[in-house]
């Protein structure tokens, strides 16, 4: 094999950039850990910046060995290597023009530049004109209104450039660029830049010994990599971070410290004392400087007493699991009814399921302040439909049912009952349509051949719908509980406090926001959030399997 | 075909969602908002600004309504062309049900809380414990014309307290900040009500001094019989309202020295249990925990309990209404607060110095009297020509029931801090105790004999 | 018979059928019009009780002699209701009776009485009770009676003929009103309020939060789908697992990452974290997998390289599965709350978004429930005109993301 030796000389300085880029990762390393370099990095930080630069150190001088030998995963890795590091440039680059915080500039413009905006819109229904009659009655061929429309797109979004002030943004972008980490960012673009080019050029692949499935595996990962490397950092990265924190006292500012399961052993530290007679206080049973009275439970002439250190917590947790279990049954067995109403052949019902639909796309907060003054006790709609509906039947059969006048929000037996059926109402349409489709897909034959059999149509609903929905039912069931098990938003707008009426509203995400976003008191929260993902799971394996147990009834 | 049909439908729609943002007037432009200069882009601005020969600083309080942001709007512009060397923004707050305070201590402590912000006075404590705010002892020590005896003795005492050595006044090397206002509660009156009912004029009774806890009842009860949805009473949830009757049993929150709680002192339980009677036996109030101020405003609520802050938004309810002090309880006097907040620096401020030239110059005289104007509050200066201004900031005519509530003989309690525990763990564990008594979940007997077993774990450090 | 019986058992059941679907549907959709319509009141209309759902504007007539137009009521004359205006109201008025029957009550104005005796009042006991006496007259003669009661009334006049009186108590008096929508209030929330700024930045963040999640979900779907790589398919197992990990297991770290890059308070935070995507990502690899392997593989033998083919083939291919997907994010990033209310300053206003604007204008307009209502409006009806243009789509794409699940 004949290799020209403009390709002989990339492939060299690529072997030798690479052996430089050992190096200086691994000074980098060494200045990271000597404080020569900025030394008030976190100490996870400086842990994972070690750790990808080492790893790239190693991989960097394997590659290039690699490259000597012309072995293909030489290529392959100087390829990953330059392009995550031309990816770290670019962000650097753009971070420090400032780009990402730009977009609040645009905030500020963005509306004086919409009329610009509306003449690409007109020039796109010209556009849209233009093929209707093209495609339908054949009259222009290929007409200059799609040559007048494409002008009219695009003087208007020149316009709507320089409207929003982009020339100024960019020439501000440069400006900052000058800046000695921004000129550093430049030089290592180009650099990377230069050295992707230099190796994945095809006469080097070739030289490289490089194959098809190779190139596919390159082409793979390239695809991937904004996909997954957005994945790492805003998903799994602090996925892992969160696991850290909730052993950590984090407050979000300064260094944390490692506490060991402090943070779970002060949430599940509690104490089930029986009580002498039911009304026995706290103090006289447990520690009180350690522990509260979360709740009681008596039966007779004794009882149980609940205490917890964290006794909000478990406030929240029985507050959180009592939402669930009532607004699950709330959203899923109408939906259930409504399911199989609509799947009826009466006209109307495409409409129907629309209408049902509304509520779950609205946004929630905008949603709950409506339910809010529904829901006011003096002025609001639902007692003044109550209060209707009483006086009716009063009249009716001469009774003397009394106006109940429900402070739905500020009474600590309603407040929660007012957030599940708002929860309900929102859900129940969502719950409807996919309980539809599941009905949908039950072959018809099955109904038939019962019919033929004399089965009526409870028998048809209990033998034949729900097994054959149960896969539908076990994820309506188990989406809805994740959801309601995070309830927050609801919460958060329609009470006031937040918490509700003594604690009864103070859900565990809420609980979770106190105490990290009020309280500073991030590694409790993190804590929080996984004893509250532990809960999310158990419940839905144990759904995962009486769902199991159905479906072998099923087949 | 259909599918491109589709695809056009679609990117139509987000045209349309760039329409709908066209119905927003161009912000920039049209806004009556003093803190944007300039129309053009504001990257731009930036770059100009860049010189800086200004030093911005901005500021911050908690508004509870748009006039509110109005007066203050006005204010931070005045004291803009005013102040030499300082480009001033104002920016409103969150409201109390929004956690105003503990978002002020999260951006404080992300750095990026404004340099100038008022906090009301239970927080003050809190916040200087916490490290969050800067004392300016040492600045004030050096400005010419300031004198701690200026303002208020209640306020003065707890913003010049020293929590390393536990001693307060002017040379205790500790000031937190100014008092920006006081404030006391009053009962606004809809007089239209009180006539109907055929009920005494509150205003002569407290004349006459036989305005006391049965007399308020009676109004109460003869308004309330007007009709379902007309009540005698109202009073928002939080620690202002129910606070004022412990007082004025001769109880309160916690001992003189605020080191421990007294809740559950016999007083304490007196006057939470008439309270609670008003809302359970009486039935004259309107439900415990529902805002009852837009009830009052639409005409159905005849005794609103509430502070001056409430005045600018009364001023548009077309009844007739005044205001009258607070009914006399057994201990003899009315119970009342003295609310005060503060102006206090960000700890993390880059200009302390003009950050203090900005606390002043919004404490001064002068601007004290301009916001007492508009209505809002009443200065904190300790003047009798201030006092006498602020009698003639009508309505209310009788404005003299404000500065009743906080004459020295109807002894107001102090809104405080509780430099001893913290004040915000202590509110946690007091109101929702309250509202179970207040809302009927709880009997005054259980709520006295759990409740300082809990509340007193606060003031352990 | 039977025949008969038959039909009306069909008759019957369809009936109920659609009562109980439409009172369903009522209750969906009664909040909604609730908002629209009290968004378009006046504050006082608002605290109506009994609530009603018309916005309606209390209607006045000026007439001669007075500064300020008079308000209309409807008083009742002989029976039948005519408008009359109120020309003064306040007015006290007594009810008395005699000491010796106090049964025997008379109506009369506080000002036609006069206290007996003067300054020095002269009182009568009653049943222990001693009661003030007033000099009432009565049929030209002055009486000395008791006060039992007292209450104001209005005095209402005929707008055609001032002299026509009528006193009545206002409060209980029906006022003479008129439909009248308030659109103005959406300009003011818009202005007054900030709900402008934040329509502009939710808009913003939406359009990029959609674009980025579609870019990054179709490469990546397409790189699951099609490319066979080392690691693909565990790497696959591994995004699926995250669907199901909630959201607020994240938002500590991501706070403190937002933090350490210099994002809190900045648009960026609510747009960057959110264009990745592993939902999107699995809908796209299930999208991609059933398009038929010839047509790429034909086209790949004709040169063209992978990018080629996924913009020119595949995705205008796959228009109905992009516009389902942008419709779940679109909804998303519009009616997000927890991570702005996290990342976004209360008092930076300009980078609030609507959900944000929303929650400081609850507090800020609490007296003015159509404000507050029309600025949830703002929020609330874009996503439902995007809901009902793209309705077909969409709830089969819910449809069938369930099944599937």
């Amino acid at each position: 094999m004949v290799i020209n030796p403009r390709t002989e000389f990339l492939l060299k300085i690529s072997m030798v950039w690479r052996g430089i880029f050992s190096l200086l990762t691994f000074g980098v390393v060494i200045a990271l850990w000597s404080g020569i370099l900025t030394s008030e990095l976190a100490l996870w930080l400086k842990i994972l910046l070690t750790v990808i630069l080492i790893t790239a150190s190693i991989f960097s001088a394997i590659g290039a060995g690699q490259i000597y030998r012309r072995e293909h995963s030489g290529r392959m890795i100087s390829l990953v290597i330059d392009y995550l590091a031309f990816v770290a440039c670019s962000i650097i680059a753009l971070n420090t023009g400032e780009v990402f915080i730009g977009i609040d500039a645009l905030g500020e413009t963005f509306a004086s530049g919409l009329p610009y905006l509306g003449i690409v819109a007109m020039g796109y229904f010209l556009g849209v004109i233009d093929e209707y009659y093209t495609q339908k009655k054949q009259l222009w061929g290929e007409s200059s209104l799609k040559v007048v429309s494409r002008w009219v797109m695009l003087g208007g979004f020149v316009l709507f450039i320089f409207q929003v002030g982009a020339i100024d943004g960019i020439l501000y972008f440069l400006n900052k660029l000058t800046q000695p980490l921004g000129i550093l960012s430049v030089a290592g673009i180009a650099l990377f830049g230069f050295f992707m080019w230099a190796i994945g050029r095809s006469e080097s692949a070739v030289a490289m010994h490089s194959k098809t499935n190779h190139e596919q595996i390159l082409s793979g990962w390239l695809f991937l990599s904004p996909n997954l490397l957005g994945f790492l950092i805003f998903f799994a990265g602090p996925l892992v971070l969160s696991l850290y924190f909730s052993f950590t006292d984090s407050d979000a500012f300064s260094t944390p410290n490692w506490v060991g399961f402090a943070n779970y052993a002060k949430i599940l530290n509690i104490q089930l004392v029986s009580l002498a007679y039911p009304e026995q206080l706290a103090k006289e049973v447990v520690n009180i400087s350690v522990y509260d009275e979360v709740g009681r439970f008596t039966f007779g002439n004794s009882g149980i007493l609940f205490a917890a250190a964290d006794k909000y917590f478990w406030i929240a947790l029985r507050n959180t699991l009592s939402f669930v279990f009532l607004a699950v049954p709330l959203s899923v067995f109408p939906a259930l009814v409504l399911s199989n109403i609509l799947n009826s052949k009466l006209p109307g019902m495409k409409f129907y399921r629309a209408l049902y639909f509304m509520p779950s796309i609205a946004a929630i907060v905008g949603i709950s302040l409506v339910w809010q003054w529904l829901y006011n006790a003096t002025i609001g709609y639902i007692n003044y439909f109550i209060t209707l509906g009483i006086e009716f039947w009063n009249n009716l059969f001469n009774l003397a049912i009394i106006d109940p006048k429900i402070q739905w929000v500020s009474d600590e037996k309603t407040a929660l009952l007012a957030v599940v059926l708002i929860a309900a109402w929102q859900t129940m349409g969502f719950n409807t349509v996919l309980f539809l489709a599941g009905l949908q897909n039950i072959p018809g034959e099955l109904y038939e051949a019962a019919t033929v059999d004399g089965a009526g149509n409870w028998d048809k609903f209990w033998n034949i719908t729900l097994p054959m929905l149960a896969p539908t039912t076990f994820f309506v069931v188990s989406t809805t509980t994740i959801q309601a098990m995070q309830v927050f938003e609801q919460v958060f707008i329609l009470m006031n406090p937040p918490e509700g009426p003594n604690n009864s509203t103070i859900t565990l995400v809420l609980y979770l926001y106190r105490n990290g976003f009020q309280n500073f008191k991030q590694g409790y929260a993190s804590a929080i959030a996984w004893v509250l993902f532990i809960v999310i799971f158990g419940l839905t394996l144990v759904q995962f399997q009486q769902q199991r147990k159905s479906s072998i009834y099923e087949s | 075909m259909n599918k491109n049909l589709l695809f056009k439908v679609l990117s139509l729609l987000l045209v349309a969602s760039f329409a709908l943002t066209a119905c927003a007037p161009a912000a920039p432009t049209e806004a009556p908002a003093a803190e944007v200069p300039a129309v053009e882009a504001p990257v731009a601005t930036e770059v100009v600004a860049a010189p800086m020969e200004d030093v911005a600083i901005r500021w911050r309080t908690r508004p509870d309504n748009q006039e509110e942001i109005d007066v203050y709007t006005k204010i931070s512009g005045e004291l803009d062309t005013q102040l030499e060397g300082i480009t001033l923004t104002y920016e409103p707050g969150g409201t109390e049900s929004a956690n105003y305070q503990d978002q002020l201590k999260t951006e404080v402590a992300a750095g990026t809380a404004p340099d100038v912000f008022w906090i009301p006075g239970t927080d003050v404590a809190d916040f200087a414990t916490r490290g969050l705010i800067l004392n300016v002892s040492d600045l004030a020590a050096a400005t010419e014309g300031y004198k701690a005896d200026d303002f208020y003795a209640g306020p003065m005492y707890h913003l010049t307290y020293n929590p390393e050595t536990a001693a307060s006044g002017a040379d205790s090397g500790a000031l937190w900040g100014l008092p920006r206002d006081v404030s006391t509660f009053a009962l606004y009156l809809n007089l239209d009500l009180i006539n109907e009912a055929g009920a005494p004029d509150p205003r002569e009774l407290a004349k006459e001094g036989k305005w006391t806890w049965e007399a308020f009842l009676d109004v109460a009860q003869k308004t309330r019989a007007l009709g379902s949805d007309v009540y005698g009473y109202g009073a928002s949830a939080w620690w202002g309202p129910y606070g004022v009757w412990l007082n004025a049993a001769g109880g309160g929150f916690y001992n003189a020295d605020r080191t421990s709680c007294a809740l559950n002192t016999p007083e304490s339980l007196a006057g939470l249990d008439f309270q609670r009677s008003l809302y359970q036996d009486h039935d004259v109030a309107t439900p415990y925990g529902e805002d009852p101020e837009p009830v009052f405003r639409a005409g159905n609520v005849a005794m609103f309990q509430n502070g001056r802050w409430a005045t600018p938004g009364v001023r548009t309810v077309d009844f007739n209404w005044d205001v009258v002090e607070l009914p006399k309880g057994p201990s003899g006097t009315a119970g009342n607060w003295l609310f005060w907040g503060a102006y206090v620096i960000n700890a993390k401020t880059e200009h302390p110095a003009e950050a203090w030239a900005l606390v002043q110059a919004l404490t001064t005289a002068q601007t004290q009297g301009q916001i007492s104007a508009l209505g809002a509050n009443i200065p904190s200066r300790v003047s009798q020509e201030a006092l006498d201004a602020f009698l003639t900031f009508t309505p209310p005519t009788n404005n003299q029931a404000f500065l009743n509530g906080i004459a020295a003989d109807a002894n107001p309690t102090a809104e405080g801090p509780l430099w001893a525990g913290s004040w915000p763990e202590f509110s946690k564990v007091m109101d929702p105790a309250v509202q179970g008594v207040l809302t009927g979940a709880t009997t005054v007997e259980a709520f006295g004999a759990t409740i300082c077993d809990e509340a007193n774990k606060v003031f352990v450090k | 018979m039977k025949i008969k019986s038959y039909r009306f058992q069909q008759f019957f059941s369809k009936f109920s059928v659609y009562f109980i679907l439409t009172f369903f549907a009522l209750v969906m959709i009664f909040p909604f019009l609730y908002m629209v319509a009290t968004s378009l009141k006046i504050p006082s209309d608002t605290f109506r009780y009994p609530p009603r759902m018309l916005p309606q504007d209390p209607a006045s007539i000026t007439m001669t002699g007075y500064e300020k137009p008079l308000p209309l009521y409807f008083v009742e004359i002989n029976g039948q209701k005519e408008k009359y205006a109120l020309a003064k109201s306040n007015i006290k008025i007594g009810t008395f009776a005699p000491p010796n029957d106090v049964t025997k009550t008379i109506d009369r104005f506080i000002d036609e009485v006069s206290p007996t005796g003067g300054a020095d009042q002269k009182t009568v006991s009653i049943n222990g009770k001693e009661e003030k006496l007033f000099d009432v007259i009565v049929d030209g003669q002055t009486v000395s009676m008791i006060q039992i009661s007292q209450t104001t009334v209005g005095e209402f006049i005929d707008p055609q003929d001032p002299s026509k009186k009528v006193y009545q108590n206002v409060r209980l008096s029906d006022p003479v009103e008129s439909v009248n929508a308030h659109a103005e209030n959406y300009t003011k929330v818009l202005e007054l309020n900030n709900m402008g700024r934040a329509l502009t930045n939710t808009t913003l963040v939406t359009i990029f939060v959609v674009l980025g999640q579609l870019i990054t979900s179709v490469i990546g779907g397409y790189a699951f789908a099609r490319l066979k790589f080392p690691g693909r398919d565990t790497l696959f197992v591994f995004y699926l697992g995250t669907i199901m990990i909630p959201f607020v297991m994240l938002i500590v770290p991501l706070y403190q990452l937002m933090v350490l890059i210099g994002w809190t308070d900045r648009l960026a935070a609510l747009i960057i974290p959110w264009i990745f995507t592993a939902y999107g990502t699995f809908l796209m690899r299930q999208h991609f997998i059933t398009f038929p392997k010839e047509i790429e593989e034909a086209a790949l033998i004709d040169g063209a390289s992978r990018l080629q083919i996924l913009t020119k083939i595949l995705i205008p291919a796959s228009v109905p599965a992009l516009a389902t997907q942008s419709t779940f994010t679109f909804l998303y990033a519009w009616n997000s709350f927890f991570w702005p209310l996290v990342i976004i300053n209360v008092g930076n206003e300009k980078n609030h978004v609507l959900t944000l604007a929303l929650n400081v204008l609850r507090g800020r307009a609490s007296d003015t429930p159509n404000l507050i209502l029309a600025g949830a409006a703002i929020a609330v009806i874009p996503p439902l005109v995007v809901f009902i243009l793209g309705q077909r789509f969409f709830v089969e794409s819910v449809a069938s993301s369930g099944v599937k699940g």
